[in-house]
């Protein structure tokens, strides 16, 4: 376990190596937030409401920072493991005795937690310009629990299409799918409670909303009942994606060419 | 007792064919062809634990995909292999803790950290307490002359002082078994010295038996006893260093500068000139038939001398030799 920790810490040092960067990259959430509450400040003065759906304009400007703090924070893995295939340095990834995907998990929880923590900073400060204050402790409480299902679930979804570059070397095209499927399904874009009711069905049934819209929801508008049904819905989809992926890494080792051999 | 024991390995690779242009492109989008690439055929060889092996070709001769087999990353298509008693791709993490891997055309240490931050991670991953890897890092930091390269960040160091550093963190662990893939690819004259130096040393400090690929004869020359030439992914010879330096590496290539011009009738018995230029002369001999006191005396005789060069002749040059001597005795 210590050596797992040892490559997250070594992956934050190296995340603020570069000061300059670290801090250049919260120009863009403060931009996309500002930008959002544009958007839906408009919105809701044109349907001269306080509310829709049961979400207020506060709620959509907080909603939408977790949501963007998640989106711009987690550290895209397929793209380091395409990029390793292609380059050959997979070949020191995988003769070093650590598990290969434990190993891309602790360094991509190192580097999401800086940027995640960057990006919350960030985004909160501009937030609360725009919209007022946070929500209430109980709300920051279900988001961070909710937030560890959800990272696992996307990295499971990273590490699969990274996978696939054992085999096709090129994952950029699966990476556009599943982000757009988190954008529109998994609620990026718009809480699902602006679905109509078939689509958010369609969306429950899915993996996709218990990786986005569960941390920013419960966030904005905490709620016991839906807490532990978003718990639940996470707990199922970690436990089948762990499966598949183990299998699939098993699978793929075999097919691994390593460029320039 | 062998360190590597290979039986009859066989890797093959598809890879898509494609013509050239639109056509072609559109073609292979539908109707994909694929050529198949042998790039290790039938290869089978032992090591000695603490040897010094040499394992060269001309490049896209099977030497890296080799080297990949035996540390487990690539799995063979057929064939057998152990190497300190592991099937590579069925053991690979356990093989892992004994041996030391160094791909020279790859780096492993973090490239925007110092080095010292990769050694200290290197330490965790190979579970050995932090007073051990200190202890370690002061031990090889002496060794490969890089005491004072520790705290730079990797990418502001040269090439030479990249590969010390990357050699002696895949010495950390104290591995049984080095296996270095073109180590000295790159490097020049100076930094190549260094790094076989310390090498060697090491070897022989702390009986690791090292697989060397290169397509360098240098490296072969300076470091192995025992050599194992490959080419299209066979062995085509296999035999002692010394041996093959007398069967093989008879001719010598050597290129002077004079201070004064040189006449372009420039010629010495025994000796095939290359290349006369106004200052230089570029020639080649058979050390076996003209001594090479013989030659240097004729050269320094010729005029004031300002520079000279001493060169192997390029492995292809070698390996087509070794195919000719072969066909003569069959």
């Amino acid at each position: 376990m210590k050596k797992y920790l040892s490559i997250l810490t070594m992956q934050i040092i190296n995340n603020i190596a570069y000061p300059g960067d670290f801090l250049g990259r919260s120009i863009s959430i403060a931009t996309f937030i500002f930008i959002f509450a544009g958007l839906w400040g408009t919105t809701f003065t044109i349907a001269n409401t306080d509310a829709i759906n049961g979400l207020t304009f506060p709620n959509m400007v907080w909603y939408f920072m977790m949501a963007e703090t998640l989106e711009l924070g987690r550290p895209r893995i397929n793209r380091t493991i395409s990029e390793q295939v292609k380059n050959g340095e997979v070949a020191y990834i995988l003769n070093k005795p650590y598990n290969f995907l434990l190993y891309h998990f602790s360094a991509g929880l190192g580097d999401g937690a800086v940027r995640m923590t960057l990006n919350l900073i960030v985004g909160s400060i501009v937030a609360w310009i725009l919209a007022g204050a946070p929500p209430a402790p109980l709300g920051w409480l279900m988001a961070f629990v909710t937030l560890i299902g959800a990272w696992i679930l996307h990295f499971c979804f990273m590490a699969l299409i990274g996978l696939a570059a054992f085999v096709v070397e090129e994952t950029n095209s699966f990476e556009l799918i599943y982000q757009k499927l988190v954008f529109i399904l998994g609620g990026f874009l718009f809480p699902l409670d602006m679905f109509p009711t078939w689509l958010q069905n369609i969306a429950y049934a899915l993996p996709f909303p218990y990786m986005m819209y569960a941390p920013a929801r419960l966030f904005v508008k905490p709620d016991v009942d839906l807490f532990w049904r978003m718990l639940g819905g996470q707990a199922i989809w970690v436990t089948v994606f762990v499966f598949i992926l183990a299998f699939v890494y098993q699978r793929s080792e075999k097919y691994l060419t390593v460029n320039g051999g | 007792m062998s360190s590597i024991e290979v039986t009859n390995l066989q890797k093959t690779f598809q890879t898509k064919r494609k013509a050239a242009g639109m056509r072609g492109s559109l073609r292979a989008l539908f109707k994909p062809e694929y050529n198949t690439v042998e790039a290790v055929r039938g290869l089978s060889f032992q090591m000695e634990a603490g040897e010094l092996l040499g394992f060269i070709g001309p490049n896209g001769a099977g030497k890296s995909t080799t080297i990949k087999i035996l540390t487990g990353i690539l799995h063979p298509t057929s064939g057998d292999a152990k190497v300190l008693g592991f099937v590579p791709w069925k053991e690979r993490q356990k093989l892992a803790y004994h041996i030391g891997t160094v791909f020279g055309q790859r780096p492993q240490l973090w490239y925007h950290l110092p080095a010292i931050d990769t050694f200290m991670l290197f330490g965790k991953i190979y579970e050995l307490d932090d007073c051990e890897t200190k202890k370690r890092i002061s031990f090889l930091s002496e060794a490969f002359e890089i005491r004072d390269l520790l705290e730079t960040p990797v990418r502001k160091l040269s090439l030479g002082q990249r590969m010390r550093c990357e050699v002696a963190a895949s010495l950390l662990h104290r591995p049984k078994l080095l296996l270095l893939d073109e180590p000295s690819i790159g490097l020049d004259v100076v930094a190549k010295q260094h790094i076989r130096d310390a090498i060697r040393t090491m070897s022989q400090e702390e009986k690791v038996g090292v697989l060397l690929t290169s397509h360098d004869a240098g490296d072969l020359e300076a470091l192995c006893r025992r050599v194992i030439i490959i080419n299209h992914g066979q062995i085509v010879y296999e035999d002692k260093v010394s041996n093959l330096k007398r069967k093989f590496l008879t001719r010598k290539m050597v290129e002077v500068r004079y201070a004064e011009e040189v006449p372009p009738t420039f010629s010495i018995d025994g000796v095939e000139i290359l290349k006369v230029g106004s200052y230089g002369v570029k020639l080649r001999f058979d050390t076996t038939k003209t001594p090479v006191d013989a030659v240097m005396a004729h050269l320094s005789q010729a005029g004031e001398l300002v520079d000279i060069t001493v060169s192997d002749p390029p492995l292809e040059e070698v390996i087509a030799k070794i195919y000719t001597a072969n066909s003569v005795v069959e």
